[in-house]
C-alpha cells in the first residue's frame, strides 16, 4: 500500500517535447521539489513571497469591504429625517 | 515528520472558503448597492475578492495534485463524482427555464394573441446564424473528443492544436450570439417571450464563456506539461462540461428557436 503511493508520488514520466520551437520548458520536477519540501508551510503558501502577498492582499480586501458592508447596512438601517 | 499510511486526501487548512463566503456577501449586498444606492464599490470590491479566490483555489488544487501527488486513484475518483454532481445540478438549474418556456408557450395566454410567438414577436430566422452557432458548437464537441484521444496517445502537438480549435470556436460561438443578440427585434422587456428568450439563452451564454475559460486554463497546463496520458482529469471535467454545455444548447435550439418559431 505504502509501496504504492510512493510509486504514484514519483509521478510517471513528463514527454519531453520534440518540437524545435520550445516555447515552454518542462518545470514539472523543479515544481514538485518545492512543493514536496517537508517544511510544514501549507500549499496556499508554499509557493513563495508572492503567495503571501496575495494572501494579504485577498484577507485585506475581503474583510475590508465586509467591514464596509457591515457600514453601509447600518446607514441604511437608520434613514435620515427629512425636513 | 510523520507521514500518512492511506491514500486520500487530507488537505491543509486553507483560507479560501472563508475567503469566498465573504465575497459572496459582497457579491450580494453590492448589488443591493447598486441597485437601490447608486454605488458600485462594494460590488467592484465583491467581484475582486471572488476572483482572487477562485484563482488561488483553484491554484492550490493544481499544486495539490501535479506537484504534491494528492490525487491518487480513490481521490480522483471523489473529484470525479464532485463534477459529475455538479454538471447535475447546472442540469437543474436550466430546467427550471425550459419549464418556464414551455409552461408559457404550450398554452399561451389571451393577451399574447393565444399564439406562439406572441403578436407582435418576430423571432430570430433558426436556419441563419442559430443554425451556424448549432454547427459551431457540434465541431466544437468533435475537437474536443480530437484533443482527448492525442493527450491519451502521448500526440503533444495534435493535442495542443486540437484543443486551441475547441477555444476558438467557443469564443466564436459568443460572437456569433453577441451580435445576434444586438440584431433581435425585441427585448428582455417584451414580454414572456423575451423573459424566457433571454434568461434561458442569457445564461447557456454564461456557461460558454465560463467553459471556455476553463478549456483555456486547461491549454495552459497542457503548455506547461501538467497533464500526462494516464492522468489528465482536469481536462477531462473541462471536457464534461463542453459537451454539458453543447447539449443544453440543442435543447435551446430545438425548442426556442425553432419550435418556438
Amino acid at each position: 500500500m505504502l509501496r504504492n503511493l510512493l510509486a504514484l508520488r514519483q509521478v510517471t514520466q513528463r514527454t519531453i517535447s520534440t518540437t524545435s520551437r520550445r516555447h515552454f520548458e518542462n518545470k514539472v520536477p523543479e515544481k514538485q521539489k518545492l512543493f514536496q519540501e517537508d517544511n510544514g508551510i501549507p500549499v496556499h503558501l508554499k509557493g513563495g513571497a508572492s503567495d503571501a502577498l496575495l494572501y494579504r492582499l485577498t484577507m485585506a480586501l475581503t474583510l475590508g469591504g465586509t467591514v464596509y458592508a457591515i457600514y453601509q447596512l447600518a446607514m441604511a438601517s437608520f434613514p435620515k429625517k427629512q425636513n | 515528520m510523520t507521514h500518512q499510511t492511506h491514500a486520500y486526501h487530507m488537505v491543509n487548512p486553507s483560507p479560501w472558503p472563508l475567503t469566498g463566503a465573504f465575497s459572496a456577501l459582497l457579491l450580494t449586498s453590492g448589488l443591493v448597492m447598486w441597485f437601490h444606492y447608486n454605488s458600485f464599490t462594494i460590488l467592484y470590491i465583491g467581484l475582486l475578492t471572488n476572483m482572487l479566490t477562485m484563482y488561488q483555489w483553484w491554484r492550490d488544487i493544481v499544486r495539490e495534485g501535479t506537484y504534491q501527488g494528492h490525487h491518487t486513484p480513490i481521490v480522483q475518483k471523489g473529484l470525479r463524482y464532485g463534477m459529475i454532481l455538479f454538471i447535475v445540478s447546472e442540469i437543474f438549474f436550466f430546467a427550471g427555464f425550459f419549464w418556464a418556456f414551455y409552461h408559457s408557450s404550450l398554452v399561451p395566454t389571451h393577451d399574447l394573441g393565444g399564439c406562439w410567438p406572441p403578436t407582435g414577436i418576430t423571432p430570430l430566422n433558426p436556419l441563419e446564424v442559430p443554425l451556424l452557432n448549432t454547427s459551431v458548437l457540434l465541431a466544437s464537441g468533435v475537437s474536443i473528443t480530437w484533443a482527448h484521444h492525442s493527450l491519451m496517445e502521448g500526440k503533444r502537438n495534435s493535442m495542443n492544436q486540437a484543443l486551441l480549435i475547441t477555444i476558438i470556436l467557443g469564443v466564436y460561438f459568443t460572437a456569433l450570439q453577441t451580435s445576434e443578440y444586438l440584431e433581435t427585434s425585441f427585448s428582455i422587456s417584451d414580454g414572456i417571450y423575451g423573459s424566457t428568450f433571454f434568461m434561458a439563452t442569457g445564461f447557456h451564454g454564461l456557461h460558454v464563456i465560463i467553459g471556455t475559460s476553463f478549456l483555456t486554463v486547461c491549454l495552459l497546463r497542457q503548455f506547461k506539461f501538467h497533464f500526462t496520458s494516464k492522468h489528465h482529469f482536469g481536462f477531462e471535467a473541462a471536457a464534461w462540461y463542453w459537451h454539458f454545455v453543447d447539449v443544453v444548447w440543442l435543447f435551446l435550439y430545438v425548442s426556442i428557436y425553432w419550435w418556438g418559431s
